[in-house]
């Protein structure tokens, strides 16, 4: 990337900011008007906000609210209780409305509301990685397989199809984000990655996982259900064929797929809602993933609160059926998800949305670093090969330390 | 219109999707029904759903209420649930297949698919019907051709149906067909 004095003037600085990943390239937010912490009561009022933005504008930058729903606002939405935890101390969720956007391709273009934006530096400060203790995991091997057989248990009773294990990786250490970021986008630059630093947190995410594209009236989902080692051995088109001919890969991908066009089809007309790829692979550094995309049309006068209700949290992270599976998870859990399995995103004066779902993600809080990784029990599952699985979605992100 | 009765499942929207070719299709949790709607209603289906047919005591009154006097259809637990009301027994399987295409074949009791011989469907059952199950009117139509699980029943007298597997999932390709078949006995 070309050098940009502005840009790394914004870099050096304390400012709020936001990074998203696009197709060919980065969008990067800043110089926030407004910035709104979500919890339970405030998310009504959110949504009417929402509804406010699709009014002509003449501004350079549209109005556009991005930011994330955390894990327990979004489990509130849809009325599923969390139980057993310690109470949270992380936001429930934030988004923040930029005035100024700059966009990183093969040019740099940068837009803004403000005449001065080049010179709203306050000061300059010079974050730097700082680990202060080795990562833990909040599961060893012996009680994940303990979870492990509890949930197959539940399997056989019928109480859920498919079920996700969550374990935790933390340490205690400071983080340059922005560093950080940019060096693990040299690797792993995975179609739904996203930064944010704020005062007094920050994310880091290479997250592959598309869960709503909204363009008017059209909705898709992307979702991850497969997950295979990659060797100097493997390439795209082995990796293909090792999940169309894993029975257990494709049956959890199948069950995924069933799921999300059910999602789709509370908020789509009828017949509108069709696998329009069904089971392709995506390579990532250390990884395969079997995907499917599913589109529908919105029925009319589908309001944002109830896409977001129907689609979140992103059943492919959650198992299957989501609800009873959710109950489950929560019983379990002993810890907060925070952001894990939340989703990162935007909606714009189009009311048109992008949301990912949060995994492959740092969480730097309280001088906390967290990163949290899931992967499937189904009834043909293994406890070591899951618990290998985990290891190898948080490998990318363990490494930049 | 066709009363949908959701055991808070994740595939109930294709259900009421794949229904909609057919009527105007209610939608309501198994705990919060709509008599109104439903006395209104020409048909009612018993989705899938996480658990057990005795979990859901709602439903089963409702089986027992409507049985004979509306079209039933059950699916997967709505199948079981139906059948925990004719005193069958709903038990553990050995081998699960969740979200797997399975063949099925289609026996000589059945009146609705006759002339058929087999349908490749999606199952994601946990439980399955205990056989020997004996029943004056309720007859087994179909069966895994694998494992020999009941797939499906009919009562062509009452008019209650049900299917083990799941005829909206896409591992079914003639769901649709199914469906036509069941609304139009």
């Amino acid at each position: 990337m070309k050098r940009n004095l502005y840009l790394e003037k914004l870099y050096n600085s304390n400012k709020p900011l936001i990074i998203y990943k696009v197709k060919d390239g980065y969008n990067l937010f800043t110089d926030f008007s407004e910035k709104i912490k979500l919890n339970k009561n405030k998310l009504n009022n959110f949504f009417k906000k929402i509804d406010k933005l699709k009014r002509p504008s003449k501004k350079k930058v549209k109005d556009i609210y991005i930011g994330f729903f955390g894990y327990r606002l979004l489990c509130g939405l849809i009325d599923v209780k969390k139980i057993k935890q310690p109470p949270i101390t992380f936001p429930d969720g934030a988004f923040y409305k930029p005035q100024t956007i700059i966009k990183i391709r093969k040019k740099i273009t940068i837009q803004s509301n403000l005449k001065n934006y080049q010179n709203l530096f306050k000061k300059q400060t010079f974050a730097t990685t700082n680990i202060l203790t080795p990562f833990k995991v909040n599961l060893n091997f012996e009680k994940y397989k303990k979870i492990f057989y509890q949930f197959s248990k539940n399997i056989k009773e019928g109480k859920t199809y498919q079920i996700k294990i969550c374990t935790k990786y933390s340490n205690k250490s400071k983080i340059d984000p922005v560093i950080m970021f940019w060096k693990l986008m040299k690797t792993n630059a995975a179609s739904e990655s996203f930064m944010i630093r704020d005062k007094n947190y920050s994310i880091v995410s290479c997250s592959p996982e598309t869960l709503i594209e909204k363009k008017g009236q059209y909705i898709t989902t992307k979702p991850i259900a497969g997950t295979m080692r990659k060797t100097k051995k493997t390439n795209l088109t082995k990796a293909l064929y090792f999940f169309k001919n894993n029975i257990k890969e494709t049956k959890e991908h199948n069950m995924i797929v069933d799921m999300e066009r059910s999602d789709l089809s509370k908020i789509c007309k009828y017949n509108s809602v069709k696998i329009t790829k069904l089971k392709f692979v995506e390579e990532h550094k250390h990884l395969y993933h079997y995907v499917s995309e599913i589109r529908g049309k919105l029925k009319k006068n589908i309001t944002t609160k109830q896409i977001i209700k129907s689609m979140m949290p992103g059943g492919s992270v959650i198992g299957c059926p989501k609800i009873s599976t959710l109950n489950l998870l929560n019983k379990q859990e002993k810890d907060n998800r925070n952001i894990f399995t939340g989703s990162f995103g935007y909606i714009n004066s189009r009311l048109d949305m992008r949301f990912n779902i949060i995994i492959r993600s740092i969480l730097n809080y309280k001088n906390k670093s967290e990163i949290s990784v899931a992967s499937g029990v189904v009834i043909d599952s293994t406890p070591k090969k899951e618990f290998n699985e985990n290891y190898i979605k948080a490998k990318s992100l363990l490494n930049l330390f | 219109m066709i009363y949908i009765v959701d055991h808070q499942d994740s595939f109930t929207y294709n259900l009421v999707h794949l229904l909609s070719n057919f009527d105007k299709v209610y939608v309501s949790n198994y705990s919060n029904i709509n008599y109104s709607e439903l006395r209104k209603s020409k048909v009612i289906v018993l989705s899938p759903g996480p658990g057990e047919p005795k979990n859901y005591p709602e439903t089963s009154s409702l089986y027992k209420k409507y049985k004979g006097k509306k079209k039933i259809l059950g699916i997967c637990l709505g199948f079981q649930q139906i059948l925990y009301n004719e005193n069958g027994k709903i038990v553990k399987q050995k081998k699960i297949f969740h979200g797997h295409q399975s063949q099925i074949d289609i026996l000589k009791s059945s009146k609705l698919f006759k002339g058929l011989k087999s349908f490749k469907v999606g199952k994601y059952h946990s439980l399955k019907l205990k056989e020997p199950f004996k029943s004056k009117d309720i007859f087994i139509t179909m069966r895994c051709a694998e494992t020999k699980t009941a797939m499906a029943i009919e009562n062509i007298k009452k008019k209650v149906y049900g299917f083990q597997f799941h005829p909206e999932s896409f591992l079914t390709p003639n769901g649709k067909f199914i469906i036509k078949k069941i609304l139009s006995a």
